[in-house]
């Protein structure tokens, strides 16, 4: 029998995961559409993952400022810390950690989700009924991913920009008004669209991919297990690689 | 059932959340664009817009009116800067205000600031092409501070040998420990105030005294304030240039009499010419005069000796004695 070496078993796993992304483009405009399976999943992916996600942002943002001031107060641009720390919030991390925190969650409850549902056959026994088990199952989930990534970064934005307004309040003092103007004053277009935008494609990747390796479990448990962790670290990544990429194209289309 | 419901609302609450905060922050962006709103074009050319870009702000009196729209290059010279302005400033800015582009800070981005000028104008329409003027560049400033700060360097310098100087003096110090510098310095002050008091004194007598020669007291006053003395002397001064024109004619007069004498020395045909330029008539007549001289001496000589004549001894004798009659 033929061994693959690792580059082929890469490239095999990258196109089997462009055919599955292929066949979901092709799937979720088809009828019947699971819309009250859809509204089930965007309430546990988006709703369910906002305390989480609004932890992180807090933080991320309450961190970010503390660690910022000294350089700036270095500086000598202080009255500049609500600017940069809102570009930087709007334009990268917002988007960025909540899409990783977004991998870590809900890649793997999809990974493990589907897996154990594949490895307990009940993914055959849907086809047998008469469901199509990836329209009920990945599209749905897909989806989902799809428009819930946005609205929790839009979310973790908010919040961590109120974890940075408490960050200057700690050792300065700024009104909300103010720290609030000095953010939007110095955001454009430019800074909020392309992040918007690029959370699309990372709620795209994380639930392609946490489907497609739940989908395609196997082994047994053991293979939920790895299902779940392969999901979050592919995710991960993917999500770095489309963050590059989103860049060189705002920077290409003269949005930088 | 009731839990999906009420699962749904929240969903519905949560995704509502996010819309609306980021069709806010959407907003509120547009807003600082001038993107909503009624809005109207101005226009200013430069040479160099020295780093703007679209999207940068306008101000006019320090309040942001506008952004940068476009820029045009209109030429290898020229640059045209596209500023889209908020409607509610079009009657504030006037048609003669200048364009000129600043940095935001030291550091900052660069804004386009619009300044008004003091002379009355029409307010600006839409698409008007305002007059640019130069401001001053970062970098032309930081050149200044160069040569300032050399500058200042050299007078450090020179300053501090100035100080080591003065530190090393030792007639200096000599002379700031004297304790007697002091007095005389006082003394000095005192008789500086004293003279400044009798000048005071003089001052004022010399004030009365303008005063009486202006009231018309003492003779000087008199002479300035009687009219009949200013008639006089006027009158005087009259005659005085009378007497002029008349020594005037006299001069010209006698320098034509000097003249003709001179003509009638120099070629006359009289005895004068002869006597300047004829040497022969010269030497007949200092002969003739030795001959008088020689005849005097001559004459002195028989007067003598009819003085001794016992004819005349007597008349001689009488007269002498009269003489000496006279002189007692």
């Amino acid at each position: 029998m033929h061994q693959s070496t690792p580059l082929q078993l890469f490239l095999a796993e990258v196109g089997q995961i462009a055919r599955f992304a292929g066949k979901f483009l092709l799937q979720w405009f088809k009828p019947r559409y699971e819309f009250a399976e859809f509204i089930r999943q965007c309430f546990i992916i988006g709703y369910q993952s906002l305390p989480l996600v609004g932890l992180t942002g807090f933080i991320m943002g309450l961190v970010l400022t503390l660690q910022l001031r000294p350089s700036m107060v270095d500086y000598g641009v202080e009255s500049q810390l609500p600017a940069i720390v809102g570009i930087a919030i709007v334009r990268e991390i917002g988007p960025v950690i909540t899409a990783l925190i977004f991998a870590g969650k809900i890649g793997s409850r999809i990974g493990a989700e589907l897996g154990s549902m594949k490895v307990t056959e009940q993914i055959d026994a849907m086809e047998v009924s008469g469901t199509n088990p990836f329209k009920y199952l990945v599209v749905t989930r897909v989806l989902a991913a799809i428009c819930m990534l946005p609205v929790l970064a839009i979310l973790s934005d908010a919040i961590s920009l109120y974890g940075a307004y408490l960050g200057v309040n700690i050792k300065g003092s700024t009104s909300f008004r103010l720290f609030w103007m000095l953010v939007v004053d110095n955001l454009a277009f430019n800074d909020v669209l392309p992040a918007f935008i690029k959370t699309f494609f990372f709620g795209f990747a994380v639930g392609v991919i946490g489907c497609y390796k739940g989908y395609n479990s196997k082994k047994g448990t053991e293979g939920v297990g790895q299902s779940a962790n392969s999901a979050v670290v592919i995710s991960s990544v993917v999500i770095f690689i489309i963050d590059l990429l989103a860049v060189q194209i705002t920077d290409f289309l003269g949005f930088n | 059932m009731i839990k999906e419901s009420i699962n749904n609302i929240k969903l519905g609450a949560f995704v509502l959340a996010g819309l609306i905060f980021i069709i806010l922050l959407l907003y509120l962006i547009g807003k600082n664009q001038h993107l909503f709103g009624a809005s109207f074009i101005l226009k200013v050319r430069v040479d160099n817009v020295q780093g703007l870009r679209p999207g940068n702000n306008v101000r006019y009196a320090g309040i942001d009116v506008g952004t940068v729209k476009k820029l045009n290059i209109i030429n290898d010279q020229m640059i045209e800067i596209e500023m889209v302005i908020d409607q509610k400033v079009q009657s504030i800015i006037k048609k003669n205000a200048t364009v000129s582009i600043k940095t935001d800070g030291l550091v900052g981005n660069k804004v386009l600031e619009i300044v008004g000028a003091k002379i009355p104008a029409l307010p600006v329409k839409n698409g008007d092409l305002l007059t640019p003027k130069k401001s001053i560049d970062t970098d032309e400033m930081l050149r200044t501070l160069s040569k300032t700060n050399n500058d200042l360097a050299f007078i450090t310098d020179n300053l501090k040998i100035t100080v080591t100087r003065i530190n090393n003096s030792k007639a200096l110090w000599n002379l700031l420990n004297d304790e007697t510098i002091p007095q005389h310095v006082k003394q000095s002050a005192k008789n500086i105030q004293d003279i400044t008091n009798k000048a005071n004194n003089m001052a004022n007598h010399l004030q009365i005294m303008v005063q009486n020669i202006q009231s018309g007291k003492g003779t000087l006053g008199k002479i300035i304030a009687d009219t009949v003395i200013a008639a006089n002397l006027n009158s005087t001064i009259l005659s005085i240039q009378l007497i002029s024109k008349h020594a005037d004619s006299l001069t010209q007069q006698l320098s034509r009499t000097i003249q003709g004498i001179e003509k009638s020395i120099i070629n006359g045909p009289g005895a004068i010419h002869a006597l300047f330029n004829d040497t022969v008539f010269s030497n007949h007549i200092n002969n003739s005069l030795q001959n008088i001289q020689n005849g005097t001496d001559g004459f002195n000589q028989n007067m003598e000796a009819l003085k001794h004549n016992f004819l005349f001894r007597g008349y001689f004798n009488k007269l002498e004695k009269e003489k000496r009659k006279l002189n007692k």
